[in-house]
């Protein structure tokens, strides 16, 4: 079952939220490693919004009346 | 009475005289152009100036004109120069005109020279209604009000198809350097003239169909020298835009005013191209702030790894020498209160030493001057005693009486006859009691 895909807002938001967790320097060393994969996922949702075409959306625009 | 009877053109030649007379030099007239046309070939400009109910807006009176291609040369382009306005249908003149009346061709005015001014303060007055009453309805800022998302990638673009501003504005957007995407879709429209108000706003209706769609409206018009304004300066449009859920972005290409739609869109740009500069730059600023994110992600991470590895490092370094000092301080406290035992014992005695010497010295003082005094009150006891003895006095000259062996103290003791002895320190003397003298008793 394919997760939904988040918005860029939702997206850059939970980014921000991760690197002042990080920032605040009291992130335990076992959970940090699981941020970071989550930080990296979220950056590369983010980078694919901004450069990547979305077929789904050029399609939507296409078929407007 | 003698019938006149005229062929048509004799009656035209008459009508055309008496206009003549009444009007033998030119004057000024404030009317609307309409139906505007330049003769590519001969340069001359045919339109019809007319003038409309100010409430109503019913035809109130039309006359047809011609700018002759000489004047319209020079007329023309100052005309656009002073107003940023071109010079065509829909806006309001003030000209110099003469009356004419052709045979054939009939009544007709010949534009000769035109006042800009006129022109200029009417387009302003009528932006300004405009702004007022939008402003009155509470709408004016409406769509300045709406947040136009970090990232506007989906566009409904308003123009016209075949003007050099669409594609200006579509080579900016789809070829920026960074590659960034955008899906557009164009809504076509009219972009000057009479049919421009109600086809922009048709494709507003249209667009707002599929509103959660796009991201942003785009309205853009090709660049040219100057532009036909006015039918911007509409207040249906402007409503529209205004009350518009999208943010609005306008690109309409005039440098000397804006116009009321630039007034209430979200964002206006100068130019299509600025317009599409202007949202790659959204993006770009989102790209960077993402940049800007991913970089801090990197650094925190690898500082907070950095620190924790410092700490650790630091921790296994310092377990000798911390051990190490701790036993050597001990050992320091305990050597230093061997050496000091002694020292403190030595004290201790010399101490006591010194409380029982003065203690000592205390009780001797003590014990002396108790002596001395109870010498003293030795011999004051001796003194008194000695000065206190029968033979001291006698000395000193008090005497002794004595009566028949009886030591006489008072005067009323003694008897007058009898005979008294008398004790001197060196012997005794008797003698007669001849009379008694009391003193007065004390009371």
């Amino acid at each position: 079952m394919a997760k939904k895909k988040e918005t860029y807002n939702e997206a850059i938001n939970q980014l921000r939220e991760i690197v002042s967790e990080i920032e605040g320097g009291e992130l335990d060393v076992d959970i940090l490693s699981e941020k970071v994969t989550e930080a990296s996922r979220l950056v590369k949702v983010c980078k694919e919004k901004l450069f990547k075409a979305d077929k789904e959306v050029q399609k939507i625009l296409e078929n407007l009346a | 009475m003698e019938r006149k009877e005229y062929s048509l053109f004799e009656l035209n030649g008459l009508v055309k005289q008496s206009i003549r007379r009444s009007f033998p030099a030119t004057c000024w007239i404030r009317a609307e152009m309409s139906d505007v046309r330049v003769n590519a070939s001969s340069g001359h400009c045919y339109l019809e100036f007319i003038e409309k109910h100010p409430i109503s807006g019913q035809l109130l009176a039309k006359a047809r004109a011609s700018i002759w291609s000489n004047t319209y040369r020079t007329l023309a382009p100052y005309f656009e120069q002073s107003t940023g306005q071109r010079l065509t249908s829909g806006i309001k003149v003030l000209v110099n005109v003469s009356v004419e009346f052709h045979e054939l061709y009939g009544f007709s005015l010949t534009v000769l020279d035109i006042d800009p001014a006129y022109t200029l303060g009417d387009m302003v007055r009528r932006r300004m209604e405009i702004v007022k009453q939008l402003k009155e309805e509470g709408i004016y800022t409406l769509n300045k009000e709406l947040t136009l998302t970090d990232l506007p990638q989906r566009i409904a673009i308003i123009t016209s198809p075949v003007a050099a501003g669409y594609e200006d504005f579509m080579m900016q957007l789809t070829h920026n350097k960074r590659g960034y995407q955008f899906y557009t879709k164009l809504y076509p429209s009219i972009m000057q003239g009479d049919q421009t108000e109600a086809q922009v706003i048709k494709a507003l209706d249209r667009i707002y169909l599929s509103v959660d769609k796009f991201d942003a409206v785009v309205i853009i018009r090709g660049g040219g020298a100057t532009s036909d304004l006015n039918s911007f300066d509409s207040y249906a449009l402007a409503a529209n835009c205004a009350q518009f859920p999208l943010p609005i972005i306008t690109g309409i290409g005039h440098e000397r005013d804006d116009t009321v739609i630039d007034l209430v869109a979200h964002t206006r740009a100068k130019t299509p191209t600025a317009v599409a500069e202007f949202l790659v730059e959204c993006i770009s600023r989102a790209d960077e702030m993402l940049i800007t994110l991913q970089q801090q992600c990197s650094e925190t991470t690898q500082a907070l790894l950095q620190a924790h590895q410092n700490s650790l490092q630091q921790l296994t370094m310092h377990i000798p020498t911390w051990s190490q000092r701790l036993l050597e301080k001990q050992q320091a406290t305990l050597q230093s209160l061997g050496q000091r035992l002694p020292n403190i014992v030595q004290g201790l005695l010399n101490e006591k030493q010194k409380e029982l010497t003065n203690t000592l010295y205390q009780m001797q003082t003590y014990a002396t001057r108790q002596l001395e005094q109870e010498k003293a009150e030795l011999q004051l006891t001796e003194q008194f005693i000695r000065m206190a003895s029968p033979t001291y006095l006698l000395q000193k000259g008090y005497t002794l009486t004595v009566q028949q062996g009886k030591i006489i103290k008072q005067a009323a003791d003694v008897v007058v006859g009898a005979t008294l002895v008398t004790h001197f320190a060196d012997g005794t003397v008797s003698s007669k009691a001849t009379a008694i003298q009391k003193k007065d008793s004390i009371k």
